[in-house]
């Protein structure tokens, strides 16, 4: 059966009155008695019926009440105990003696109150320690509760000016730090109640912190009241610091209630002098409920009589408008405007509610929109000798503007770009550097607002502007519109979007008018291209026919980049292309014999052009990968002469072009890699490619290198899965071969004297025996591993091999693995067990 | 308790924008003590990049690297484990077991990380682990299809180490955990 | 049973009395010293019922003895002086005899503990042939002051459970007077349980013995109530501890090898399901010299 919660609650508060009575009797027979010591000990005991946390804060309120009217008894009585020569501060820290931290506070508190109104320290002081010590207090309830005694027992005590306790260390801005802090916690703890106990609770919790909201509020108020806030202390201090709070307690409920509060309480004069700050808070807020104060601030008269009287101002003549500029009148004005607009929008959503205020506002925000493009336009353009920048600066205000007031309205700002093209025509390139950079921030505005380059992409005007900048800027700008592309995740789908966009970054993409830029620092190329490759990631379309057309497009741009740039630019187009290729590799080829269809074998040919532009003096390793991730695509896509094709590419490249030992290594490992893995080629083919193969590795510069390129190659001979590929006698061959090698490493090493790791080579290609062996490769024969094993042995110990613990442990270890698979028993533990190693090692 | 972040062939910029959004949100400074990456970041940035989420960083060189300093095996020891790095492309055939596990036995370690196939895997081979990451961006691979993005965890502790792969399937973050444990620790004492 | 003569000590007060609690738990008035003091005073002798005492010689001994409860019956005197008062032979009346120490060692501070007490005693003992000596005894309180250490260091540290709760906290001194207070902060870095309350408590540790025989006892002293409810991320709780209300003495180190008494102050956090996680420091508390 479910208790009945009010019921509950009723006998809670009532055994929580009847324990503060009796405690206040023996508390009042103390005080009568001037007995300071049960005085403390018995109203500690009557706070600790605070400690509750049993009631709702109605209820609560009900026990503090009564609390509250003993503590100004006991309040009364400290007073009278200093007049008999108690020293108070003594009694400051008697009642901080108690181990409760509630009831100290409360005693703490109350005691301070008496210590202010003695003068022995500081009322700052004073107050500054009781606010410090109430962050004791935690719990939302209690914790505003104290403070909300703190509260109502110093706000006579404030240094306020004019006040008795105003002096030279005491001056009102220490009364407002202290009601500041005070509110901030209280509004911390407020907010914080919501947040906790139960979700399903979340209503009842929503309905109690409501009826608390007064005990933060009246904070606000006391700042209010307080005399030496003036307007200056209202706009430096008060006012910001207030909505610092309001703002980042992030509570929907607190700042709507805070925000009716401070249009409440403060004088409307202060307001008017503060809009900014008041209208900068308003974006920040949790949207949903600040409209509901709107109708408190005079807004719309405000802001039409400004903006009339400035738009006169500004068309009188031209001397006032660096004015103008130097103030940042008009972005102030159309941010204002822009952050009004947005309150209409909030006002539409709750038109009901404020139909009134809405049917008023709305038609004036209209006429200033018209008035503000059509007029600004107008003045702008009658004035012949403005300079750039300023002509710069105040379209790309009236953008921002426009964008703000009219996000729906592309051809606004196109027809803002268009007056700003219209200025700027016959001026040539910007050299002015303010200028630049207001025209970075023109063409970054519509990037920032929608988010979405393709609305840019829209904008007619948009690349006529950019023709205006400089090399530097062209580029800047061009880092800005990748920038947005990558962080909003914007994908260029079509071929033509592609074509604009290539346009507004041609500054990247190719050295402008055949000069190339020498002076750009290589980290800084580098970067560049990079986002540009990057950037080549984003282009992107499912549909095979267009994608094969944004390929095209793409690589017809980037050709034209010069030797410099395709190393960056060259590998994203492949990768791009391979993945359109993987795509259409399920399909059957030209389904119904269209030739102009995008088919695997038109890609290839497409790259095998586009890769060799990479060959030659540029990138020779970067193209023969390239080739052979291409011999891969078309392998898998059963086109064995695209596949030849690319592999033959990929070897000229390897013997006329990669002469790095270290490169040629890695190429090595890429080919054989590679080649293992066809499937496509026939007989003949296929030995061709292999013998080559075989011949590089034995051709590498360093013995250790070539043995192991060499025995790699054995697997070029045999292929798991693929019967017709298994050769166990050729297989055997390279391993010999290998062995070959190993020995005649072994044997420079001797004569080198002190060279080590041949032994590893051998203990190598005993692990190849090994592979081989267990693969069922008759060739390998236990004989042939018994030798290998003995040879190994005797290497390690002879006198002129010096001691390598490597080798040690790769013996040990291949020791282990024979035993271990000897263990496994079964087909294979079988095999091995013929294998005899003696422990000699 | 050590945590590694083990990724590897990133391809970025060539065949990958960036790490995955995800992936970034979870990869915080501070929580991972190493990072052994098996190569093809490609670029300085994202060596920076990996820098910032843990200082100890170890890399070994990808075909694809700009910075061709990396060498090519790297093996460190964290806590009771010996570990092992190497991309893979220089074993043949690639992604072939047996062939890594020679690797392993020659570099004498308990966990051996590779990647270049961009396929997640993880064995328990003879007493130690071979393990493969898979491509962090999900990077186009011609050995595999269909590539996820995937990185590997290893939350290494005392004789134990729990591998966890976070693979993002679909907009998705998911996580697979397999356990591991050390049986001989005799194995790579010398 | 009465005694045969009656001893009583007598001191000009100069030095000041102070309480201290008798085995029994009586509380006594004795006199108050410190180290290299002369203790000076009066032994007056006087025969029950005017009867003749006929004794062997009159001593004064001023004896410091370390006594260990589970030793029981064993004292250990670190101090024993002696003067002869009388030479044998009858006493008939009231005599009194004037006696002084001058300028004694006392290292150690009296201590009375769980475990062990610290005494320092006065004892007049009347030698008697054939029958048992009449001894009377005379307990009086040593206190040694210390001046304000040159070096005092806060106490600061961050502790945590990993993703659970994180705190740093911050003691201004790590050395503090009798009468001294304990201020600090405790910082909140993370907080994902729900902590309940958080106290600082002073505890006392005595050791006793040593090797396999060490004994040792905490008491905590006070439970000093920091916080009450679930903080956040961020917050920073003050802490104002004043010990003067708690009876502590000073920290003692391996005294005469036989035994220690050292402060801890542990700050507790409670959470809602009653588990405690702490931390505990250890203090140093010493005796302020006021008059330096």
């Amino acid at each position: 059966m479910m208790l009945d919660g009010t019921e509950d609650e009723d006998k809670f508060l009532a055994a929580g009155i009847a324990g503060l009575q009796q405690n206040s009797f023996y508390m009042h027979r103390a005080l009568d008695s001037n007995n300071l010591r049960d005085a403390l000990k018995y109203s500690a005991q009557m706070l600790s019926e605070l400690r509750t946390s049993k009631l709702s804060p109605h209820k609560y309120y009900e026990l503090y009440m009564r609390a509250f009217d003993q503590l100004r008894k006991l309040e009364m009585f400290f007073e009278e105990e200093t007049r008999r020569g108690c020293s108070i501060i003594d009694l400051y820290e008697l009642v901080q003696h108690a181990g409760n931290i509630l009831p100290r506070l409360y005693l703490l508190c109350t005691v301070g109150s008496v210590y202010i109104k003695s003068k022995e320290a500081p009322a700052k002081d004073v107050l500054k320690d009781l606010v410090e010590m109430c962050r004791g207090i935690q719990h939302p309830v209690r914790g505003l509760f104290l403070r909300s005694y703190l509260s109502q027992v110093s706000r006579d005590k404030l240094p306020d000016i004019g006040s008795e306790y105003e002096g030279d260390a005491d001056t009102v801005a220490d009364a407002v730090e202290f009601v500041i802090q005070n509110f901030t916690e209280m509004n911390k703890l407020w907010v914080r109640m919501q947040h906790q106990g139960p979700a399903r609770e979340k209503e009842k919790r929503e309905k109690e912190r409501s009826e608390l909201r007064d005990l933060v509020g009246k904070n606000l108020h006391v700042l209010s009241q307080i005399e030496g806030v003036d307007l200056d202390m209202y706009k430096d201090v008060v006012l910001p610091r207030v909505l610092e709070q309001v703002v980042n307690c992030k509570d929907e409920l607190a700042q709507f209630y805070l925000m009716d509060c401070i249009i409440q309480v403060f004088p409307d004069e202060y307001h008017l002098q503060t809009l900014d700050v008041l209208l900068g808070a308003y974006p920040q807020l949790q949207a949903s409920e600040l409209a509901c104060f709107f109708p408190f601030v005079d807004i719309k008269t405000i802001l039409s009589q400004l903006m009339e009287r400035l738009s006169n101002y500004a068309a009188s003549s031209a001397e006032v408008l660096p004015e103008f500029l130097q103030v940042e009148a008009f972005s102030k004005l159309s941010n204002a405007i822009g952050k009004s607009y947005f309150l209409i929008r909030m006002l539409l959503k709750r038109k009901v509610y404020f139909f009134t205020s809405f049917s008023c506002v709305f038609p004036m925000i209209q006429c200033l929109m018209l008035l503000s493009l059509c007029s600004w336009i107008v003045v702008i353009e009658a004035q012949p000798d403005m300079p750039t920048v300023g002509v710069v600066t105040l379209y790309s205000s009236l953008l921002t503007f426009t964008l703000h007031v009219h996000p729906d309205r592309l051809d606004y700002a196109d027809q803002v770009l268009g007056a700003c093209v219209k200025k700027l025509s016959g001026k040539g390139k910007i050299e002015d550097n303010r200028a630049t950079k207001q025209i970075v921030a023109l063409l970054s505005a519509p990037l920032e607002k929608y988010n979405d380059i393709m609305i840019a992409l829209k904008l007619s005007n948009y690349p006529r502007i950019m023709e205006y900048l400089d090399i530097p800027t062209t580029k800047v700008m061009a880092t800005v519109i990748i920038q947005s592309i990558m962080k909003n995740g914007t994908r260029i789908s079509t071929s033509e979007k592609v074509e604009a966009l290539f346009e507004l970054l041609k500054g990247l993409i190719k050295d402008s008018d055949g000069i190339p830029n020498n002076e750009l620092d290589e980290d800084d190329f580098k970067e560049e291209q990079n986002s540009v490759s990057r950037l080549i990631q984003m282009l992107y379309n499912d549909d095979p026919e267009e994608m094969f057309k944004i390929i095209d497009t793409v690589r017809k741009h980037i050709l034209a980049g010069g030797p410099k740039r395709l190393p960056f630019t060259v590998p994203p187009l492949v990768f791009s292309s391979l993945k359109l290729v993987r795509q259409l590799q399920g399909q059957e080829e030209n389904p119904f014999g269209d030739d102009a269809s995008t088919t695997p074998k038109k890609i290839f040919q497409l790259l095998n052009q586009t890769i060799e532009t990479l060959s030659g003096v540029l990138a020779p390793e970067l193209a023969l990968q390239l080739y052979l991730q291409c011999a891969e695509a078309a392998n898998d896509c059963d086109l064995e002469p695209v596949a030849y094709e690319f592999f033959t590419q990929a070897y000229i490249l390897y013997e006329e072009e990669i002469s790095d030992s270290r490169a040629q290594i890695t190429a090595i490992h890429l080919i054989i890699g590679t080649l293992q893995r066809m499937h496509v080629f026939g007989v003949e083919n296929r030995d061709t490619l292999t013998h080559k193969a075989t011949g590089y590795s034995a051709k590498l510069l360093k013995k250790p290198d070539q043995c192991r390129a060499v025995y790699a190659c054995s697997h070029l001979f045999w292929v798991d899965d693929h019967d017709n590929m298994k050769d166990g006698e050729r297989v055997l061959l390279c391993l010999k071969r290998a062995l070959r090698i190993a020995n005649a490493a072994q044997q420079m090493a001797n004569a080198a004297r002190g060279s080590t790791g041949s032994v590893m080579l051998f203990i190598e290609i005993l692990n190849k025996y090994l592979y081989f062996f267990e693969k069922g490769n008759l060739q390998i024969t236990v004989a042939a591993i018994q030798g290998l094993i003995e040879l190994i042995m005797n290497e390690m110990q002879s006198d002129s091999t010096t001691p390598d613990p490597a080798a040690d442990a790769f013996l040990a270890s291949t020791m282990r693995y024979i035993e271990f698979q000897k263990q496994k028993g079964g087909t294979v533990g079988e095999k091995y067990e013929a294998i005899k190693v003696s422990h000699a090692g | 308790m050590v945590l590694v972040l083990a990724l590897g062939d990133l391809h970025i910029p060539h065949r990958a924008p960036d790490l995955p959004a995800k992936f970034k949100s979870m990869l915080v400074p501070g929580k991972i003590q190493h990072i052994i990456c098996t190569g093809n970041l490609c670029i300085k940035e994202i060596h920076d990049y990996l820098k910032t989420l843990c200082p100890d960083l170890h890399i070994t060189r990808g075909e694809y690297d700009e910075e061709t300093k990396y060498p090519e095996t790297k093996t460190l020891t964290i806590g009771q484990f010996k570990l092992g790095l190497c991309h893979g492309h220089q074993v043949i055939p690639w992604g072939d077991l047996d062939s890594l596990a020679m690797l392993q036995r020659q570099l004498d370690v308990d966990i051996l990380v590779t990647g270049h196939t961009h396929q997640f895997t993880a064995y328990k081979h003879e007493g130690g682990v071979v393990i493969n990451p898979g491509s962090a961006t999900g990077a186009y691979s011609s050995i595999t299809y269909d590539v996820n993005p995937s990185f590997v965890l290893m939350d290494i502790d005392g004789l134990r180490v729990v591998v966890y792969v976070y693979e993002l399937i679909d907009g998705e973050v998911k996580v697979d955990k397999i356990d591991f444990k050390k049986t001989t620790t005799s194995h790579s004492a010398h | 049973m009465f005694e045969e003569a009656l001893c009583l000590f007598t001191k000009e007060l100069t030095n000041p009395i102070v309480r201290m609690k008798k085995e029994n738990g009586q509380m006594v008035m004795v006199p108050l010293f410190q180290s290299h003091e002369n203790i000076v005073g009066e032994v007056i002798i006087e025969p029950t019922n005017g009867k003749k005492v006929e004794h062997n010689g009159v001593k004064i001994e001023l004896l410091g003895q370390i006594e260990l409860y589970f030793d029981r019956g064993n004292f250990y005197d670190f101090t024993s002086l002696v003067r002869e008062l009388d030479v044998p032979g009858n006493l008939y009346e009231r005599k009194t005899y004037p006696f002084e120490f001058s300028c004694v060692e006392m290292p150690y501070e009296s201590y009375s503990g769980i475990n062990v007490r610290l005494r320092y005693i006065l004892k007049v003992t009347i030698s008697r042939n054939y029958v048992n000596n009449i001894v009377e005894y005379m307990d009086f309180i040593v206190h040694n002051y210390s001046p304000a250490p040159l070096i005092n260091n806060s106490i600061k540290m961050e502790v945590g459970i990993e993703e659970c709760l994180h705190i740093e906290f911050e003691y201004g001194k790590s050395k503090y007077h009798l009468k001294d207070v304990i201020v600090g902060k405790i910082y909140f870095l993370l907080v994902r349980i729900k902590i309940k309350t958080m106290e600082l408590e002073i505890r006392r540790r005595e050791s006793t013995g040593s090797g396999t025989n060490t004994y040792v006892e905490t008491e905590t002293l006070s439970k000093f109530e920091l916080m009450d409810g679930v903080p956040v991320r961020g917050e920073s709780i003050p802490v104002r501890l004043f010990m003067s209300p708690y009876e502590l003495t000073p920290t003692y180190h391996n005294i005469n090898n036989k035994f220690s008494v050292k402060y801890f102050i542990n700050l507790v956090l409670v959470d809602e399901e009653d588990r405690r996680y702490f931390k505990q420091q250890e203090i140093t508390v010493y005796r302020l010299n006021e008059k330096s």
